[in-house]
């Protein structure tokens, strides 16, 4: 950071505009829908600021992709552009398609006309982005607060249910508060450091011993960001929110705000080589699995159904966190992008299915829906089926990476834990389409046709589920050599 | 027919045919008879396709044919490896001869979601088939979780009265049961690197893979667990009456027909193939579950007032068989027992068409419901005669052959097996022509019963094929053996150089 | 001079104290706060390090903190009224539609 004061470098260059420039872009469409909102007509253009917000994502999209090809550092060692970040661009903005061409059709449903809605959803993927590339703490955490702020504002956009206020308050005091240990946690660093730069801090720590303060340090972040990415016992916020937010919100927020502060967690794990790392995610990861699981063994509600499951999957992941790094990373990365997928389009069914105030959201709800929308419970089953871990699915191979990394860890016990969760975890998604199947409908009135964006969103999901499961090969090869990018 | 590049695509083809006429029935428009007729269509080519295997399998040649070997995913090393030998090739011809009769036994007995069901039932078929050609171990395990799902949903979608609880637990036993072969497969790979079948086989019996004296038992139970779940062998077996009295007729015929056959078929080829050491120290035990299964289910049979239950509990018989004969590491026992898993296939096959038969006219399975149908149905009743003679094990019918093999071996190795499995099979008489006497002979006691149809022809077409393999089996074995006994005799090679006495025909 | 440790110990009970506060206290707007203790807590040992490592940064990052914590309150208290309106309570007991 005293690089920022030389005076030589005194103004960013232009290449550094190169390396943010899928948050400019992303920024800038947000700012056009946001002050297009007021001036076109409510009623009308609402369909209108959603495709220039899909234009953007698929512009934020093409910009990762170009700026791909010149990696480096930008803005005085502040971001770093390399393929572990791409990685996550292309996976947070391309979530972020999907999940606006989800919202069409739950905004018309809904009848939710404010346009900033998908203003936010950009606002929010750009902190993810950011997240991702940075490699300095205040800078993380300046991005982590933009992606939680948007998240906070959509997670209460159904603003006449009360459930949805209530969601938006939990998520937004108990994410102020990790915050605020995530913070703590910084300034602890930049304590036993004297500075907040991953790399340097790295070298710091690398060069002599480890300061007390470097371990409570480490703890506080990973407080911080174990609370963001709804990890036991820092968990209990997940499933009142995801039952009050809106559904295609919930996708949004259960797989991209998670892959940038796992984007995070692996900088910060890893590339630091955090002392103190294993116990703290060996708990987690633990509880996490098991409370997630146990949890989603009772609920009625599909949304908080998959809340809960959304707690034992970041269970499984952070079981990578625990492995060596050359295999972690990838496997990580692996189970982010493959999570993302299923989730986003289990969601996506939720949200379609869910039908005006997200009426019909319990499991009963969903019985014969075989009958009633065949092409609909297929791709539910499918996601589900991945979520379990079912082999040619992403679900499954996302598993195996973890798991494999870890016993090559000789992580024994974490293993076996994991293996008893998943056929634990078996059960309630089998519940699920037990229910879809094989009950007979209570309500025979004949669903919505799934309208065109939902269709495609659907089919992005499901055929991304499919191919990650089917070969894997070239995506778990790009996560590794971002691992080794990261790791230098 | 014949040519080189034929041979190298048809494993492909034979598989993946099914699963494809089934994803493009999925987008057809619900015409019921049009879809009935494709999948029949379907079902058919690749009875057609599959012929070709045992036509052109070199007999002589023991070892894998047909073979594809492609590298399909880098990390883990997953190749797309299939390959068919004597015994696994004719599991495939059964699977397909036994589609194309589910289709036509289902044709107006399923008259809602007739899509769903015939794209299951194909995808199905896919699954079976690409379990028995797999030489992959991550294949052979996707193919093997892959029959789960759609065999769960015919159960659970279109059972009778207690269905889905019926799906659920056919679904969890087998699940659970799968988890500990995956892990002895996760093992492997671990340790050997490979998924293949053959790479692992040498390293094991080269001595390469490190550790494995010591985990060498555990990793048999672990696949020996999966695969006497599915069989199912006793005490595993609780899940089959329900999933069998539940099930749709076309699903308990692939489930008795072929899928229970998976679970023989893996510890013919993974047990004995990986682990002959752990095979022959541990035959003792699985001998006595394998003949306390024979008697067991044949006494159960015996009491069952409902048909269908009755015919499971004959499976739980007829496969105690198959164990014992594999387990008695003699050529004949193991041919004997490969014999069998095809003659039970059709056998019992016919007889779950026979009662479906019967339960779409008359909506029951109990047998005290019915009672001198050889009047009303006479066609019917000779028709079911004849299965049941074979299944029985009439000589020159195609159950006597394999139980006779099975036997001779058995008593090869321990004479007291042979006795016990012997009285197995005057219990399969007693329950079977006994349930046929209640069923068709005497007086019409239920008046409803007086004016049932006799077979029409749809049924014909359905039951004559698998009357006319269960005669050519019994009278022409031959033709079958021919193939099955080089397979059978390297199965069981490995245990040639451990154990001292082997004993030959 | 008051030596290091004395800041740290403080920003640790303010810390602390927002802790505190945010787990027992029921109403709203007072949790909010005690999270607002929190993050000042926090400043003060940025502060304070910035001090002991003569690096300007730290006290940078104060103004960054409080620049977030003021967009972070806009959007809470924002949030708040939103409650207020559909609940007419700020008692986080009351506010119990979804079983925690």
């Amino acid at each position: 950071m005293s690089l920022a004061f030389q005076a030589s470098q005194a103004l960013p260059r232009g290449t550094d505009y190169l390396r943010i420039l899928p948050e400019l872009v992303l920024s800038i469409f947000g700012m056009i829908i946001m002050v297009l909102d007021p001036v076109v007509d409510q009623r009308r253009n609402q369909k209108a600021l959603g495709t220039l917000a899909l234009i953007g994502s698929l512009a934020a999209i093409a910009s990762t992709l170009w700026q791909a090809r010149a990696p480096g550092l930008a803005f005085w060692n502040m971001v770093q552009v390399d393929t572990f970040s791409v990685f996550f661009h292309f996976l947070i903005t391309t979530i972020t398609a999907v999940v606006i061409l989800t919202s069409y059709e739950y905004m018309e449903v809904q009848q939710i006309r404010v346009g900033e809605y998908y203003a936010l959803i950009l606002f929010g993927a750009v902190g993810m982005c950011l997240m991702s590339s940075a490699v300095e703490l205040v800078l993380i955490f300046i991005a982590l607060e933009i992606s939680s702020i948007s998240t906070y504002i959509l997670a209460g956009f159904r603003r006449r249910a009360a459930i949805s206020s209530e969601a938006s308050i939990k998520y937004f005091l108990l994410g102020s508060f990790a915050t605020a240990f995530f913070l703590y946690g910084v300034a602890l660093m930049f304590g036993a450091t004297g500075s907040t730069s991953i790399p340097t801090i790295e070298q710091h720590l690398r060069s002599g011993s480890i300061p007390v303060l470097a371990y409570v340090a480490i703890a506080l972040m990973f407080v911080g960001l174990g609370f963001k990415v709804a990890a036991a016992p820092f968990h209990v916020w997940t499933p009142d929110v995801y039952e009050g937010a809106p559904a295609p919100i919930v996708g949004f927020m259960s797989t991209a705000p998670k892959a940038a502060v796992f984007a995070v967690l692996l900088r910060i794990m890893f590339q630091i080589h955090a002392p103190g790392r294993l116990g703290l995610i060996w708990v987690a990861a633990a509880l996490s699995m098991t409370l997630g699981n146990i949890g989603a063994l009772v609920q009625q509600n599909v949304k908080r159904l998959l809340a809960y499951s959304s707690i034992a999957h970041a269970g499984y992941l952070l079981v990578a966190f625990a492995a060596l790094p050359q295999n972690g990373i990838p496997s990580a990365m692996f189970y982010t992008a493959s999570y993302a997928a299923m989730n986003i389009g289990a969601f996506a069914v939720v949200s379609h299915f869910g039908g005006a105030g997200e009426r019909y959201v319990t499991l009963e709800d969903y019985s014969g829906l075989g009958r009633r929308s065949p092409v609909l419970a297929a791709a539910l089953t499918l996601f589900l089926l991945s979520l379990i871990g079912i082999p040619i699915t992403a679900g499954f191979f996302a598993k195996f990476y973890v798991f494999s990394a870890a016993l090559q860890a000789n992580l024994v016990g974490l293993v076996i834990i994991g293996v008893i969760n998943s056929a634990v975890a078996a059960y309630y998604y089998l519940r699920v389409i037990v229910v879809v199947y094989m009950h007979d409908p209570r309500d025979e009135s004949v669903l919505p046709a799934v309208p065109l964006e939902l269709g495609a969103a659907l089919a992005i999901t499901a055929l991304t589920t499919i191919y990650l499961g089917l070969l894997p090969g070239r995506v778990l090869d790009y996560a590794s050599r971002s691992a080794g990018d990261l790791l230098h | 027919m014949n040519g080189p590049s034929l041979d190298t695509i048809i494993l492909s083809l034979v598989t993946f045919i099914p699963a494809f006429g089934g994803l493009l029935l999925f987008f057809f428009p619900r015409r019921d008879r049009d879809i009935r007729v494709f999948a029949l269509v379907v079902a058919l080519l690749a009875f057609a396709l599959s012929l070709h295997l045992p036509r052109y399998l070199h007999r002589a040649q023991a070892g894998f044919q047909y073979e594809i070997d492609k590298p399909w995913i880098p990390t883990p090393n997953i190749h797309y490896h299939m390959g068919v030998d004597g015994v696994s090739s004719w599991l495939v011809v059964l699977t397909t001869f036994l589609t194309p009769l589910c289709v036509l036994i289902s044709w107006r007995s399923i008259h809602e979601r007739v899509k769903e069901f015939f794209v299951l039932l194909l995808i199905l078929e896919s699954a079976l088939i690409g379990v028995f050609v797999s030489l992959d171990l991550f294949l052979f395990y996707f193919f093997w979780e892959a029959t789960l799902i759609p065999m769960a949903l015919l159960i659970g979608m279109f059972g009778h009265g207690r269905r889905v609880y019926a799906a659920v637990k056919f679904f969890l036993y087998t699940m659970i049961a799968s988890v500990f072969m995956l892990a002895g497969i996760l093992w492997l790979y671990a340790k050997a690197g490979s998924f293949d079948f053959i790479t692992i086989q040498n390293a094991i019996r080269n001595g390469k893979v490190e550790g494995f004296a010591a985990a060498a038992p555990w990793l048999f139970l672990g696949f020996f667990v999966a695969f006497a779940v599915k069989v199912p062998l006793f005490p595993f077996h609780t899940w089959l009456p329900d999933a069998h009295v539940e099930a749709p007729t076309a699903g308990s015929v692939l489930l008795a027909g072929v899928l229970l056959k998976m679970g023989t078929y893996g510890m013919l080829r993974f047990n004995l193939g990986f682990f002959p050491e752990q095979s022959r120290a541990n035959a003792w035990w699985i001998a006595i579950l394998a003949l306390i299964g024979i008697i067991y289910g044949a006494l159960v049979a015996m009491v069952q007032p409902n048909m269908k239950k009755l015919i499971a509990y004959s499976s739980i018989s007829h496969l105690g068989f198959v164990v014992l004969g594999i387990f008695s590491f003699t050529p004949a026992g193991v041919a004997g027992a490969v014999f069998i898993m095809l003659a039970h296939g059709i056998s019992t096959g016919a007889l779950f068409m026979l009662a479906g038969i019967l339960y779409e006219r008359r909506h029951t399975y109990e047998i005290s419901e019915f009672g001198g149908l050889a009047t009303p149905m006479p066609r019917y009743a000779a028709f079911f005669l004849f299965i049941v003679l074979s299944s029985v094990g009439l000589p020159l019918l195609n159950g006597f052959v394999g139980e006779f093999l099975v036997l001779s071996g058995a008593f090869q190795a321990h004479a007291v097996y042979g006795v016990l499995g012997a009285t197995g099979v005057i219990w399969s008489a007693c329950y079977l022509l006994w349930m046929y006497q209640r069923v068709f002979f005497g007086k019409v006691r239920q008046p409803v019963n007086e004016s049932l149809p006799d077979l029409d022809t749809r049924e014909h077409l359905a039951l004559w094929p698998a009357a006319a393999a269960a005669l050519v089996m019994g009278v022409a074995p031959l033709l079958w053996l021919n193939t099955i006994q080089p397979a059978a005799q390297s199965a069981i090679s490995p245990l040639g150089q451990i154990a001292s006495k082997v004993i030959t025909p | 001079m008051v030596p290091l440790s004395y800041y740290l110990v403080l920003s640790g009970v303010l810390f602390a104290c927002g802790v505190t506060g945010f787990l027992i206290k029921r109403n709203i707007i007072t949790i909010f706060m005690s999270i607002e203790l929190m993050l000042n807590g926090v400043n003060l040992s940025f502060v304070a390090f910035a001090a002991h490592w003569h690096a300007l940064s730290g006290q940078i990052f104060v103004f960054f903190v409080m620049v977030v914590a003021a967009a972070e309150a806009a959007v809470g208290l924002a949030i708040i009224i939103a409650v207020y309106r559909t609940r007419e309570t700020l008692n986080v007991d009351q506010v119990n539609l979804l079983k925690l």
